[in-house]
């Protein structure tokens, strides 16, 4: 799995990220008095306007003070009731539709279902629970307006602040109910679409020459587009090697004189590892420390590459290393990019070693060799038991860890080839977590996204008219997913300039490395754009990062989603929800709905 | 006031849309039974055979997606290439793959992106992964994925080109090509029921590439296609099935079987109608004929010419020159000014006699017999010189001679004497090594003997010259002399001549990335010879 | 006297565009007290200002200039609602939700405990005369129902003042009679009705005071009785007369120096009044018609 960014630990992310809320916060209050107070003053004075604004805010606490349960939980049993009536069942059917004719439309041929299913379903709930919570928080509150069954409500002692609050609550009500359902629906699909076996081609069974044991091997049928081959024990039982990440257990029942032979259900394809991952640092050919090992000179820079048969070291360092977590040794997982810098050997990889160093004393176990795999992931496991290089018994942990660090020093053997690495690349699969539970998990952070688009269609639809509304959501929803993308076009990372200059460019059929004529109207151009592209970037940093809410790939890749990361997307979505609902309670209150 | 403004902006409003309905319906215009071909979009369809039950294959899944994205077709493909892109740089190969997987169902009778696509899947992400394996899966995958587009587009002779000359060129040229031409062989889930023996890449693509010739025979119209390179691929890959099998060890019957099947179908291809530039047909195996003619025609108006004529009108010619031009031609090239040049070239022109001048000063009963000898001679000779330029083109004299030549049970077995000599050295048998070499040497000096244009052939000196290397060092260890005059020394003489001046000591630097460097399918599979 | 309930002080609003231009200067300078107990008539033809007016006491509208109290507060104070019940002009309910529901809903608005909320829901449904449809959607509605749903709703808090947008429009002859009898009802429970409506008669019927209304301006306000009293005209009515008789009477007038104006069916002094209003102040804008009480 690509590890974009570290993983957060809550404990150290909550406090700053409350700091950083409550100062946006007050800045935003401080704007808004300002904003209102200059606004009142200039339509009814200095005096005047104060007052208006003195009254606002002893409102607005005395709403606050106000608030009532029942009140909230009666309009979100409205917007309920208003939802079930849009018809927001058939968001549910369209869901039923796209997995019945899922099977369709995914690439049967993939060479990893498990991650394409389950992308797909989860990213498919996304989208369509996303779009949902869109139509029915930006429409309601302005179909109210406009149809003026607000006029009841509103005459009613009901406050500004429940009216958003009581429809976020029952949209999101609505959304929780839906996903539960899908994640319910999507979960068996999963499992049903993926589970699946095989028959043992018995005309290929064949003793294993030279084999102490008495084994012996052959291949399995064809099924889901792929097939093992196998090895059966004298004993009758045995198992496949792994193909597209899962293997069978094989058992061979006899029978009188006939044996038959019994596949069974796939094994380690939904899994959710819990990785401990280490820091990464370098080596270079000289040996000298460096932070990146060489660039391969690929347009992504997330691997970093180390020569063979030089200096050159790829280092992880782990911490917390202790015999009661890891009571049996280390279990490595790894996968590690090839870079040949000429062809070699075809038929054979590129080798690499492990050596396993005490970072205080310097003592090192002598070298676990290994072939690179490429793409694939590769399971290595150091027992506590190792030798150094000159053979002498060591203690894993006695002896190689202190302080509870480790390092895993990597290189790559073959001259002129390159072994490339990220700190991702190579982890202890400290254990497993349940897959359910992940899988549930990466429904909550679906979860948290449908609340805020949910929270922001309600604070759009405050003061702006529905379609609008949708509108302003939509373009939220795209700008916190493609985030990263206006802020690289902002800062000039991404070529072909802001919308101006691309527009001009598409126009003239320009290609994006060429330089723009030099000139009066170029200038315009570019000033246009920064304006407006520092526009988008203010916009843009107020906006959610939607991303940083998506946990598909972690459940994808079969990695267990951190707890902490659920904390931290729960946390900063309530900081969301908080914000949205408190402007939306500031233009609900201030604006005359009876226009 | 108001309501007038309303009126009139209502009347704009109206006259906007007549005024957009007028060029639509001209547009859309449908095709009558009365023989009105309809507007320019009806007349565009039928042309492309763009209805729906036309193209192939209706796929419910396919137009579901379609409904889907509710007429923004358009932009959900524009999203789905971005996102294939960003999986592309991020190297998600699952991502990708399924994602192109739903482009192609989006367009599904886009060819250009099942010919992207598919050539995207078989080149350039094979050679991301580093076990051969892996590579020869996503080979096969993108020919599968072009497979798939036939099933969409079924008269499409670009889906099945392509699909031909991966599963030929890419398995059988790559850098991996035994490897890959070993998996092919082993592969049963690709070739399905088809017998082990007819499992070579180059009889499988064949097979493919034929598949598009038939679409074309049935009137599909060859789209941005040269008709040459097009006809001149399946005989191609017999050519290089016969090649393969003497480079994999195997000669005798089979390989002489498959070198004359080979010069079967070149001829075949020969006798093929073939449209030029000039809008004249011609056939690659006509030349010699319309030579021949030429010939014929020009010793018929010879015999016609009375003695003298032709220089007589030279003569006149010159004559008839204006001082200027005189001046020009007659001045030695190198001291003429740069107007005096070009003026000399069309003078040069100008001078010469051309048939048609001396049939035409041909008086009395012969001349109408020597004006159509003139012109027949004309005509024939145009034609020779076309067919010459297209025969250069796909390198046809050298294949038809290869073809002539390796059938040869004398080419056979230096071939095979080489090879078992190559084998040997490889193995250290020094004896064994030697024997081979010697008698192949020998045989090799019979072929060369008997087609001397052997020698020009590149790909031939080149192994021989490896293998003589071979030799040499073998005489060395077993202390004998190499020994003077070489039987071949005519052979070495070819090759140094070819590279030219040598490269001082030293290898050639290491270069290359580690990709691949099979060649790409619009490239003349015949430029790889000499 | 009794206490102010409902106050405005120069009540003025403009509608504005988008752009902040001008566009309609709704209601100018309105002064108004209306006191517990009473049933107040506002009176005007459409587009007078008369719901502009409502919608500002109701805080559905902002003033532009003066203020608009209810029960002494300002009206934009949501407080106030609590003592509030209001029938808009249509009535503004949710369609898909059944009589008891919209009822139940509103009576949570209010805060109310549940078995209030049903004890009051059922009583007003009775008095509605709901009880047979009380479980349909209100889709199905006639706009008779939804009308009597729709004070229903405004009734569910037992308010102290009742706003009544148009409570007749769309009412057949015996809902409007008994609509004005539930008004009529609700002044002998003690509370303050404010309504307005462009049916004279209603107003007539059921008003204390009233106030007319025309392009934003107050033409007219006082109890509806003194209002209709013109001073120098009587009207005679009379049954059973012969023709003697009434030549008799018309020369007793004569002899009185006085005139005969009609003597057959009288019109509806109200209207006649309203519309000399109206043409007066088409006549000369911006003149308060008559200065009196």
């Amino acid at each position: 799995m690509v590890l974009d960014s570290d993983p957060v630990a809550f404990s150290n992310w909550i406090v700053p990220a409350l700091l950083s809320f409550l100062t946006s916060a007050a800045t935003l209050c401080a704007v808004a008095l300002v904003g209102g107070y200059l606004i009142s003053a200039f339509r009814y004075g200095p005096v005047g306007g104060g007052d208006v604004i003195y009254r606002m805010v002893l409102g607005g606490v005395r709403d606050l003070i106000a608030l009532s349960p029942r009140r909230i939980l009666a309009l979100a049993w409205l917007a309920v009731q208003e939802s079930l009536r849009r018809r927001v069942l058939v968001g549910f059917g369209i869901f039923l539709l796209i997995l019945l004719f899922a099977g369709w439309f995914l690439d049967t041929q993939s060479n990893d279902p498990a991650t394409l299913y389950l992308s797909f379903v989860l990213t498919a709930t996304t989208y369509l629970v996303l779009l949902i919570a869109l139509f029915l928080s930006a429409f309601s509150l302005p179909a109210d307006i406009k149809n003026h069954t607000i006029y009841t409500i509103v005459t009613k002692p009901v406050r500004s602040g429940e009216i958003v609050l009581g429809r976020i609550v029952g949209f999101a009500v609505i959304g929780t109910v839906l996903l539960a359902v899908m994640g319910l629906f999507s979960y068996v699909f999963v499992i049903r679409v993926l589970n699946h076996t095989h028959e043992v081609d018995v005309a290929s069974l064949r003793p294993v020459p030279n084999d102490p044991n008495g084994d012996r091997a052959g291949r399995t049928s064809l099924a889901q587009n792929h097939r093992h081959t196998l090895k059966i024990g004298p004993d009758g039982t045995g198992s496949t090697d792994m193909v597209q990440g899962h293997f069978h257990e094989v058992t061979a029942q006899e029978s009188g004189d006939k044996t038959t032979y019994v596949v069974g259900p796939p094994q380690g394809l939904l899994t959710a590892r819990v990785p401990a991952y280490g820091d990464l640092r370098f080596k270079d050919r000289a040996g000298k420390a460096s932070d990146r090992g060489i660039s391969v000179g690929k347009e992504w820079k997330y691997h970093s590459y180390v020569e063979g048969a030089t200096l050159a070291k790829a280092i992880w360092t782990f911490s917390d290393i202790t015999p009661e977590r890891f009571p049996d040794g280390l279990p490595v997982e790894m996968t590690i990019r090839v870079f040949r810098s000429y062809k070699g050997d075809i038929e054979k990889g590129i080798r690499g070693s492990l050596v396993l160093k005490n970072p205080r004393t310097g003592r090192a176990s002598d070298e676990k060799f290994f072939i690179a795999k490429d793409f694939y992931i590769d399971f290595l496991k150091i027992p506590r038991n190792l030798t150094d290089p000159t053979g002498k018994p060591l203690d894993l942990f006695d002896d190689l860890v202190s302080d509870g660090q480790v390092e895993v020093w990597m290189q790559c053997l073959d001259a002129s080839q390159y072994l490339g690495v990220a700190k991702g690349d190579l982890y202890l699969r400290s254990r497993d977590a349940s897959f359910t539970l992940n899988f549930i998990k990466s429904y909550l952070g679906i979860w948290v996204q449908m609340l805020l688009v949910t929270s922001l269609g309600v604070m759009f639809s405050t003061f702006l008219s529905g379609p609008v509304a949708m509108m302003a959501t939509l373009a939220s929803l795209v700008l916190g997913f493609k985030a990263q993308f206006v802020l690289g076009v902002a800062k000039g990372a991404i070529e072909g300039g802001g919308p101006v200059e691309s527009f001009i460019r598409i126009v003239k059929q320009q290609n994006v490395t060429t330089q723009l004529e030099p000139g009066l109207t170029t200038t315009v151009v570019k000033w246009a754009d920064s304006v407006f592209m520092s526009f988008m970037t203010a916009i843009t940093g107020l906006l959610p990062n939607f991303n940083q809410f998506s946990n598909v790939s972690y459940v994808a890749h079969g990695f267990d989603i951190p707890p902490d990361a659920v904390l931290v997307q729960v946390f900063s979505a309530a900081g969301y929800v908080i914000a949205a609902l408190a402007i939306g309670y500031l233009f609900l209150r201030t604006r005359e709905v009876a226009r | 006031m108001n309501q007038r403004q309303r009126f009139i902006r209502k009347i704009a409003y109206a006259c906007a849309i007549a005024a957009l309905l007028l060029p639509l319906s001209w547009l859309s215009q449908p095709a009558t039974q009365d023989g009105s071909k309809g507007g320019l979009l009806s007349r565009m369809r039928q042309e492309y055979s763009l209805s729906q039950a036309d193209l192939g294959e209706i796929d419910p899944a396919s137009e579901t997606i379609k409904l889907a994205t509710l007429g923004m077709r358009g932009v959900a493909a524009n999203i789905l290439w971005e996102k294939a892109h960003e999986y592309h740089k991020e190297e998600d190969w699952a991502g990708l793959s399924a994602t192109l997987e739903q482009i192609a169902r989006l367009q599904p009778n886009f060819v250009s992106v099942w010919v992207f696509q598919g050539w995207n899947l078989s080149y350039n992400i094979s050679v991301e992964f580093d076990d051969y394996h892996d590579r020869y899966h996503w080979v096969i995958r993108g020919i599968n994925f072009l497979k798939e587009g036939t099933q969409y587009n079924r008269d499409e002779p670009r889906l099945l080109t392509d699909i031909g000359w991966t599963i030929a060129h890419k398995i059988g040229r790559a850098d991996e090509h035994v490897q890959y031409r070993r998996l092919f062989r082993d592969d049963d889930e690709f070739n399905g029921s088809l017998p082990r023996s007819q499992r070579d890449n180059w009889l499988v693509g064949r097979e493919e590439l034929l598949k598009a010739e038939r679409i074309v025979a049935r009137g599909t119209p060859l789209k941005g296609k040269s008709p040459l390179l097009f006809y001149s691929r399946p005989p191609m890959c017999l050519v290089n099935y016969a090649q393969t099998m003497e480079e994999e060890g195997t000669f005798g019957e089979v390989a002489k079987n498959a070198w004359k099947k080979a010069g079967d179908s070149w001829v075949e291809f020969s006798n093929r109608d073939l449209p030029t530039q000039y809008n004249v047909l011609i056939r690659l195996s006509e030349k010699e004929a319309y030579s021949k003619k030429a010939d014929e025609a020009k010793a018929e108006l010879d015999r016609l010419t009375p003695p003298g004529l032709s220089d007589k009108i030279a003569a006149e010619k010159r004559a008839a020159l204006s001082d200027e031009e005189r001046e020009a031609y007659d001045t030695p090239a190198e001291r003429r000014t740069k107007e005096q040049t070009n003026l000399a070239a069309a003078v040069g022109e100008k001078l010469m006699v051309h048939a048609i001048d001396i049939a035409d000063r041909i008086t009395g009963d012969d001349h109408a017999a020597a004006f159509k000898a003139a012109e027949d001679g004309g005509q024939a000779d145009a034609m020779a010189r076309a067919i010459d330029i297209e025969r250069d083109i796909v390198n046809y004299n050298f294949w038809m001679l290869k073809c002539q030549i390796e059938p040869d049970d004398d080419t056979l077995g230096a071939r095979k004497a080489m090879f078992d000599g190559d084998r040997a050295f490889s193995l250290g048998r020094l004896e064994e090594c030697f024997k081979a070499y010697d008698e192949g040497l020998k045989l090799w000096r019979k072929t060369i003997d008997k087609y001397p244009s052997l020698l020009k052939d590149t790909e031939v000196t080149e192994d021989l010259v490896i293998s003589i290397g071979h030799y040499r060092s073998i005489l060395h260890q077993m202390d004998r002399q190499f020994p003077t005059p070489f039987v071949l020394q005519d052979v070495l003489d070819a090759d140094a001549l070819q590279k030219g001046p040598q490269l001082p000591a030293g290898e050639a630097p290491a270069t290359g990335t580690g990709k691949d460097s099979a060649g790409a399918p619009e490239n003349d599979p015949a430029k790889a010879a000499p | 006297m009794a206490e102010v309930i409902v106050e405005t002080r120069n009540l003025s609003k403009v509608y504005r565009d988008f752009w902040g231009r001008q566009k309609v200067r709704a209601l100018k300078a309105l002064d108004l007290e209306i006191r517990q107990g009473e049933i107040f008539g506002l009176l005007g033809p459409n587009g007078s200002g008369k719901t502009t007016t409502i919608k500002l006491l109701l805080g559905l509208l902002f003033p532009t200039s003066g203020q608009a109290l209810v029960f002494g507060r300002d009206a934009t104070d949501v407080s106030k609602n609590e003592r509030l019940g209001y029938l808009p002009e249509e009535s503004y309910l949710y369609r898909f939700l059944n009589a008891e529901e919209t009822l139940d809903f509103y009576g949570r608005l209010f805060d109310m405990p549940t078995a209030v909320r049903k004890k009051r829901s059922a009583e007003l449904i009775d008095l509605v005369g709901l009880n047979l449809a009380k479980r349909r959607q209100l889709k199905e509605y006639s706009k008779g129902m939804a009308r009597r749903l729709g004070l229903a709703q405004a009734l569910i808090n037992d308010p102290e003042l009742i706003m009544l947008d148009e409570p007749t429009s769309g009412l057949d002859p015996i809902g409007t009679r008994e609509m004005k009898d539930l008004i009529l009802k609700l002044k002998a429970q003690g509370k303050t009705v404010l309504m307005c409506s462009h049916l004279l008669a209603d107003v007539q019927d059921v008003c204390d005071r009233i106030a007319i209304l025309h392009q934003g301006e107050l033409k007219e306000l006082g109890r509806v009785d003194s209002l209709l009293k013109v001073r120098d005209e009587t009207q005679i009515r009379a049954k059973g007369l012969s023709e003697s008789a009434q030549a008799e009477i018309r020369s007793v007038i004569e002899r009185h120096h006085g005139s005969v104006l009609t003597m057959d069916n009288p019109t509806t002094t109200l209207e006649e009044l309203f519309l000399s209003i109206v043409r007066d102040s088409e006549a000369r804008p911006g003149r308060r018609a008559k200065q009196d009480n």
